[in-house]
């Protein structure tokens, strides 16, 4: 639809805005994704997955337009504040999630759900490492050890959040 | 419907070519400012702790509204469960009861006698004000920080930095907050030390978290006793932000090296926990750097402080009467003690 804006008739106009509302729904559904992670469950070590980069990793296999690098930054910035974190710890590392998987699909193409599952295991192990070192560098020394139950959480979380986003994505292509 | 002319090929490339070095160099300035980010707060903390107490007020509420029901139906399976198994349970607490009494009548002639001793010493004991009780409303325990949000904030006077404990023991202290909100670092984060005192040996030590259900015990002094399974840890006292006795945790494991406490209180069966204000007020730091960083000084207090600094030049937390007998005859012996070193006052009920 490329007519003037004042040439739509007012039908047109609400498709307009509601295409520009769609464009926004990845990176809204990663927000809740991760304030989801603020859920008040003490469990004895880290057993929530982490959402956030779940969402971005998922999105940007999906739909990598709609989940550019500045958009996980905003993502990653809201998850600092939000977990209690040093602020850019999720900050550099989910738009560098994001770029990467932008990179590796220019360069490889995209791949069946088991190819995407075993490289978001990669990526998530991968996360974790360097996050354990960027919080150490912020001041923030721990073990690694309860990070890699971290690791199994979110990867055994993939395949549900790859379903809400298909089927959100689905609803929302034929709700327009 | 379609007005403007089909695009050519090559323009077309040229735009996506466009698009493409735009798209790399906004995630270079992206990753980049990410990076200052973290610089920023390696040097400096408490950086951005006003987004982050606006981020904790938007989030609890909505957790707590969530959290309601469950603990309803909670309380509703807690009451069913008590009818289930009364009478059992009736003779055990009625044996325990027993016990519990004779105790009870050694423990009141201690704590008479503890009392008159202390009145013969004339120990001032600062009261540990309570500041709000709170429901918990969130955590980060899935994360590399272990905290919890509580639903209390500055409206409240919360502030960070003060203990916050449950019946059974302590929980960890305020270290952000919002306006109804705040965030609660628990006994078990990485960031977490509580020095604590082996109520068995009177040993001091600290209890620092490890990310994990128990508590590493670090930095122990005084003689090498070893420590045993079942032995308690309170708070000591010092440091100021945790008043002394607070039950903290028990040792399991006293092989390990460091040997490792579980801790009394666990925020997972807690739906409130009391907020007290600090045992003892934070003494002034000597350098208004550091101090400027954290709170807002009164130009009053920043006064003192750089009056107290200069005429000695001795270290802020030397005690007053050697910094006195020590000084030269020319420095007059200071009428006023510097801030860090007059007797604490009891912090307000």
């Amino acid at each position: 639809m490329n007519a003037p804006y004042r040439l739509l008739s007012p039908t047109d106009r609400v498709h307009f805005w509601s295409a520009f509302a769609r464009r926004g729904i990845p990176g809204a559904l990663t927000l809740l994704l991760t304030a989801l992670m603020t859920m008040p469950l003490f469990a004895s070590f880290p057993l929530m997955p982490h959402f956030a980069l779940l969402g971005v990793f998922v999105w940007a296999t999906l739909q990598s337009e709609l989940m550019p690098p500045w958009l996980a930054f905003l993502i990653g910035l809201a998850a600092d504040l939000l977990l209690g974190l040093p602020l850019g710890v999720n900050a550099t590392l989910l738009p560098m999630v994001a770029i990467f998987v932008r990179i590796f699909q220019a360069t490889y193409g995209r791949h069946r759900y088991g190819f995407d599952w075993a490289l978001a295991a990669l990526v998530i192990l991968a996360f974790e490492a360097m996050g354990w070192q960027l919080l150490a560098f912020a001041g923030t020394h721990g073990p690694f050890a309860p990070l890699l139950i971290q690791v199994l959480t979110t990867i055994l979380a993939y395949p549900a959040v790859v379903w809400l986003c298909a089927r959100l994505q689905r609803g929302i292509a034929e709700a327009l | 419907m379609d007005w403007t002319p089909q695009s050519r090929r090559s323009s077309n490339a040229r735009r996506e070519q466009n698009l493409a070095l735009i798209s790399a160099v906004v995630s270079g300035v992206v990753i980049t400012v990410a990076l200052v980010l973290l610089f920023l707060s390696r040097a400096d903390p408490v950086l951005g702790a006003r987004a982050r107490g606006t981020a904790l007020d938007i989030v609890t509420p909505i957790w707590s509204g969530i959290r309601a029901p469950f603990d309803w139906l909670g309380e509703v399976g807690g009451a069913v469960g008590a009818y289930i198994g009364t009478v059992p349970r009736n003779h055990e607490l009625t044996a325990e009861l027993a016990v519990a009494h004779r105790e009870l009548e050694t423990q009141a002639r201690v704590i008479a006698e503890n009392t008159a001793l202390k009145r013969l010493l004339k120990v001032v004991e600062p009261r540990a004000g309570l500041v709000a009780v709170a429901r918990i409303a969130g955590s980060s325990t899935g994360s590399y920080a272990r905290t919890a949000m509580v639903s209390a904030g500055r409206d409240d006077g919360v502030v960070p930095g003060q203990p916050v404990r449950a019946d059974a023991g302590l929980i960890g202290r305020t270290v952000e907050t919002g306006n109804h909100a705040a965030r609660i670092l628990l006994l078990t984060d990485p960031n977490s030390r509580v020095p604590v005192t082996i109520v068995r040996t009177g040993q001091p030590a600290l209890a620092v978290g490890a990310n994990g259900r128990l508590l590493e015990i670090r930095d122990r002094l005084g003689a090498d006793a070893a420590l045993q399974v079942g032995d308690r840890l309170v708070t000591s006292g010092s440091g100021g932000v945790y008043g002394p006795q607070i039950p903290v945790a028990v040792i399991v494991d006293a092989r390990a090296e460091p040997p490792l406490a579980e801790p009394y209180a666990n925020p997972a069966g807690l739906s409130h926990v009391a907020i007290f204000a600090p045992y003892l007020p934070v003494p002034e730091i000597a350098d208004p750097g550091i101090a400027a960083n954290a709170v807002p000084v009164p130009r009053e207090a920043g006064r003192r402080t750089a009056k107290a600094r200069k005429p000695a030049g001795t270290p802020a937390l030397a005690p007053a009467s050697r910094g006195a007998a020590t000084a030269p005859a020319s420095t007059p012996p200071a009428a006023v003690p510097p801030a860090a070193l007059r007797p604490a006052t009891a912090p307000t009920p």
